[in-house]
């Protein structure tokens, strides 16, 4: 087994959405990743995204218990200047801010996008001056 | 576990901290120290019941489609 430290994955909206909604496949497959010692990076803009999506006790348990896994943590949004890199991103892009705050945490950290929805991060995903790298969550078989 | 309190210094914010004395003034608690206890036992109790909402919807899953998701998603990330 490699002791080298895998590229943590950004969740964008889409994951977090399905994660709110309670799809037990994408909680799952997150539990397995986080077994996996598998860093994942959660963009506070983006869990905010997904609340307004699913609201309710249990959506909010179910996106609350994504920071008691052991490999993934919370990137806030902290300072003027996190926040004035957003709004650059947002104006670059045009995403609305809760994917926008997880394309600049991927752009500076240089890590791939995890994500049930590829099309639309394509469509944005050479705006940035690097391209982001997009991982899409799919069941081949379906 | 023993029943005996265990002491410890903490650092909190402010208006935390003025909240928790206006508690006791009001008679609402009988010590700062038992605002904290039961906050953090509060906290406990939702932790305990966040992690057993995840488990019971992991193991509600398909795990054959999961692996088939995190297959394709290896296949990618190999590319």
């Amino acid at each position: 087994m490699s002791d080298q430290t895998p590229t943590p994955f950004i969740l964008d909206t889409s994951v977090l959405t399905a994660i709110a909604r309670g799809d037990t496949d994408i909680i799952a497959l997150i539990q397995a990743y986080d077994s996996r010692k598998q860093p994942m990076v959660i963009p506070a803009l983006a869990i905010a995204g997904a609340c307004l999506d699913a609201r309710g006790e249990e959506a909010g348990d179910l996106l609350a218990g994504l920071e008691l896994l052991d490999n993934a943590m919370v990137a806030s949004l902290s300072g003027s200047e996190q926040a004035a890199r957003l709004a650059y991103v947002v104006a670059r892009t045009g995403l609305d801010p809760w994917d926008a705050h997880a394309a600049a945490v991927a752009d500076v950290a240089i890590c791939p996008i995890l994500t049930l929805n590829a099309a639309r991060w394509r469509e944005h995903a050479a705006d940035l001056d690097e391209p982001l790298h997009i991982v899409e969550i799919a069941d081949p078989g379906d | 576990m023993s029943d005996r309190k265990t002491r410890l210094t903490i650092t909190v914010d402010p208006h935390i901290s003025a909240y928790a004395e206006q508690l006791v003034e009001a008679g609402q608690a009988a010590s700062v120290s038992a605002v904290f206890n039961e906050a953090m036992a509060e906290k406990a109790y939702r932790d305990r019941r966040r992690r057993s909402l995840w488990k019971t919807k992991t193991d509600a899953a398909d795990p054959q489609r999961v692996e088939r998701m995190m297959t394709h998603i290896d296949q990618q990330l190999g590319q």
